[in-house]
């Protein structure tokens, strides 16, 4: 019997993987999203949290990010 | 915020109308953009953007002849290629503040302080506009010159005056100073004459008293004064609030600058020195320029010189002090610092070797003469402490003479608070303070324009560096990826604090290190400095190449072991460095900097380590442009992507960016077919340091503290103190004592019985 899941491909450079493995290990376990790990740079995760994803790597950009101020 | 909602409007407009804006271009293309556009966005336009709306200034016929654009807000865009940029060049940095300038475009800020500078240099309101209009593609703004006039009425009717170790404020004009002392500050520095005890009760109440106060003054005047045909009225005061005062008559307050100027060649009173600047001492073409601004009318004034390091800030100095010829006491910021000081002085000039004298904790030369020049630290003069017998003898004497010109180095480290005690302690006609690097951290840099003087000369380090004065320099910021399992580290909550060590021992940032490293030594025998703030990631670094280190506990004589060879061993090319090579260590051979950790983001310690390889080296006609080395010095950051050095890095850069250095992006180092001839290339090796980097203890890993150069602090810990013989011998013994806990000073007992750990409750019960 063959099981089909729906979800979201990603595909990434080594830390931003790194950045979302860490982010699936902070949350609670019911809410983790990770469904496999294909490769350092490839995973499977859930479809509903692509928009989450988003908003933390670019809080975390702009934290690392330095704007002149005028 | 409405300034923020305007320009969110205009955004998507702005791709629309094919403008090709590039944020990277100097904001004059931003202004155009808002031009095109203004017509339709004119109803929400606010007036953040009004203010940077110019479509009104009328372009003159002839504009393109002219080289720059003044602007009503007092920010005047300067075009660098201009056939006139020269001369415009010359008369803006007079005037105005550089805010930013890079290769094409300049940008300047008119503000008080630079017109204050600008007027106590000798230029004449009407000129400043004059000038300004000539140069200017469009007619000048009326509140430009509403501003300028506002801001240059009030100079030179005020003068600060130093006779015989006390301070005077003075005037022609009586009102003028009545009227300062309607302020708080002002009267109450005031030091009333002991003859007109009367006079002084009522100086703050009725004017008419004020004047008849001056008038008893002026009795004790000096002849030099009376000769002016003006009648001239001053009253004293406080030596200890002159700075107070100062601060309260500046442009942003009273607006009465007051005009610090000394007239060295009539002063009779102090003694002459005998010192001329060496016929082999040529100033160079800006050195000459930068003298000349402070020697303006024959008489020399207070102010700061801004040269880049390694563009011979010490002649500018010594050729002050040549000048003026009077006594001088020189400042530096530590003792090394001080013997480099004595030295260039007796380099530079014809002084007699008896003549000079230092004065440091441990060199502490007494002065003999009339006149003479001393060298000392900040430290030694502010040091609050007791000291010993010998320099409080010295400090008396710094103390009592009147100074002809109070020299002071790298004026931007020093905290206010320590200015503040060495102006107080020390009593100057004329004060220059010398820096490469007028940024602070703390923004208390303006703090300078009353604590020294106002800014005389800045140079443009574009300018040096084409004329061949200070190497050019290649700066790079290199890239580096963090591996996987650093950064799976990194991003752990519980390595919060190992964060910075995490990237700086970054395997792929120690392997383009170690690449730029070999690269530099083997092609092209360059000589390297290698500085690291975080001492773990200097000291791993150091070993695992097997190159010489120096930090804060290395001593003194190891340290002078190691930079002789690296002077003169073909076998010792590289050298690591903490932070203590930030400054004070000279090491004109070095053509190369490779930074992997830096001290947050200080834009002072990048330019400051830019300095260290900025001195000009190998022949004059190769460095010019197009000459056989376009580049001859390297300057390389390495960072570790996706970490919080991305944002240190960035903001560093700033004052240089600033200058006009641009920093170019390295990403592919080091060049994978370098592979295993680099350390740290498999996995294994690569978890090991991971492993030695997690087990470092917290204090390992911190940023290096460095003691500060307490050279009064150290006095006292070679204080003498009597004891037995026995007692030095290390035959004194101890007595060992048994006492009660019940006494005085004991641990008080707990209150609460039931907090008492279980283990214990029964004994007590």
């Amino acid at each position: 019997m063959v099981n089909a899941i729906k979800g979201l491909f990603i595909s990434c450079d080594i830390p931003m993987a790194q950045f979302i493995i860490n982010l699936n290990a902070s949350m609670p376990p019911s809410e983790r999203f990770i469904v496999h790990m294909l490769d350092p740079t490839h995973m499977f995760v859930q479809p509903h949290v692509a928009e989450m994803i988003r908003s933390k790597i670019g809080e975390f950009r702009d934290q690392n990010s330095y704007e002149k101020p005028q | 915020m409405a300034g923020g909602d305007g320009d969110r409007h205009r955004a998507p407009k702005r791709h629309k109308s094919s403008a090709p804006s590039k944020a990277a271009l100097v904001d004059e293309s931003a202004e155009f953009d808002y031009a095109d556009d203004f017509d339709d966005d004119a109803l929400d336009a606010n007036t953040e953007v009004k203010k940077r709306d110019f479509t009104k200034l009328e372009l003159k016929p002839d504009h393109a002849n002219r080289p720059l654009w003044a602007c009503a807000d007092g920010r005047i865009f300067l075009e660098t290629f201009s056939p006139l940029y020269k001369q415009a060049y010359d008369f803006l940095i007079a005037i105005a503040e550089p805010v930013c300038r890079p290769e094409s475009m300049h940008e300047y800020n008119l503000t008080p302080h630079s017109l204050y500078a600008a007027v106590s240099v000798g230029l004449e309101t009407s000129t400043i506009i004059s000038v300004l209009s000539k140069l200017s593609k469009t007619k000048l703004p009326r509140e430009i010159i509403d501003f300028i006039h506002g801001s240059t009425a009030n100079y030179g009717k005020v003068k600060l005056v130093l006779k015989k170790n006390r301070y005077f404020v003075e005037s022609p004009f009586p009102e003028v100073l009545s009227n300062l002392l309607n302020d708080d500050v002002i009267s109450k520095a005031r030091i009333s004459p002991e003859d007109s005890l009367g006079a002084s009760s009522f100086t703050i109440s009725k004017t008419s008293g004020q004047a008849s106060g001056h008038e008893e003054l002026l009795n004790g005047m000096d002849l030099a004064a009376a000769t002016e045909d003006k009648e001239t009225h001053s009253f004293e005061i406080d030596p200890s609030q002159v700075e107070n005062v100062k601060q309260r008559c500046l442009p942003n307050a009273l607006n009465y600058p007051m005009l610090e100027e000394y007239d060295f060649r009539n002063d009779t009173v102090n003694p002459d020195l005998d010192m001329e600047l060496k016929p082999q001492a040529r100033p160079r073409p800006y050195q000459e320029k930068s003298l000349s601004k402070m020697f303006g009318n024959g008489r020399a004034r207070s102010g700061i010189i801004v040269l880049p390091c390694g563009a011979g800030k010490s002649l500018v100095g010594v050729s002050a002090a040549c000048r003026i010829k009077k006594s001088c006491l020189c400042l530096a910021t530590n003792a090394v610092s001080v013997d480099q000081w004595a030295f260039q002085f007796k380099l530079w000039s014809t002084i007699k070797d008896d003549h000079i004298s230092r004065f440091t904790s441990d060199n502490k030369e007494k002065f003999r003469g009339m006149a003479g020049v001393v060298v000392t630290t900040y430290n030694m003069v502010a040091f609050g402490g007791k000291r010993s017998e010998d320099s409080e003898k010295i400090i008396e004497e710094i103390r009592n003479r009147e100074w002809g010109l109070l020299l002071m180095d790298e004026v931007h480290v020093v905290p206010a608070h320590m200015f503040r005690k060495v102006i107080s302690i020390t009593k100057s006609h004329c004060k220059l303070g010398l820096t490469a690097t007028l940024v602070r951290e703390d923004e208390r840099i303006t703090d300078l324009n009353f604590l020294i003087g106002p800014k005389l000369y800045e140079a443009n380090w574009l300018d040096l560096v084409k004329g061949g004065f200070i190497a050019n320099v290649q700066c790079a910021e290199v890239w580096c990826p963090m591996t996987k399992e650093f950064f799976a580290e990194y991003l752990k909550k519980e390595n919060s604090k190992k964060k910075q060590v995490l990237y700086v021992m970054n395997p792929n940032k120690f392997r383009a290190c170690e690449f730029l490293i070999r690269f530099h030594e083997q092609q092209r025998g360059d000589k390297i400095i290698v500085f690291a703030d975080n001492l773990f990631a200097l000291t791993a670094y150091a070993m695992k190449l097997r190159k010489p280190m120096i930090y804060g506990a290395t001593s003194h004589a190891e340290r002078t072991r190691i930079l002789y060879q690296f002077k003169n061993s073909p076998e010792v090319n590289t050298i690591f460095l903490s932070k203590v090579g930030d400054n004070s260590i000279d090491i004109p051979e070095a053509n190369v900097i490779i930074q992997i950790s830096s001290h947050a983001g200080s834009r002072r310690q990048e330019a400051q380590r830019l300095g260290r390889i900025l001195r000009a080296k190998g022949k004059h006609q190769d460095r010019m442009a197009g000459g056989k080395e376009e580049y001859n010095a390297f300057f390389y950051s390495l960072v570790s992507t996706d970490t919080q050095e991305m944002y240190y890095s960035t903001k560093r850069q700033q004052f240089l960016i600033d200058q006009g250095y641009s920093f170019k992006v390295i990403t592919s180092l080091p060049p994978p077919e370098e592979g295993p001839n680099l350390s740290y290339y498999t996995l294994d090796e690569q978890l090991e340091l991971l492993g030695k980097v997690l087990n470092a203890g917290d204090d390992m890993i911190g940023v290096e503290h460095l003691e500060e150069d307490s050279d009064g602090k150290a006095l006292l810990k070679a204080r003498r103190s009597a004891g037995s013989m026995s007692a030095f011998s290390g035959a004194g013994g101890r007595v060992y004592l048994e006492y009660s806990t019940k006494g005085k000073g004991a641990p008080k007992k707990p209150k609460d019985p039931s907090k008492r750990h279980h283990l214990f409750k029964k004994r007590y019960q």
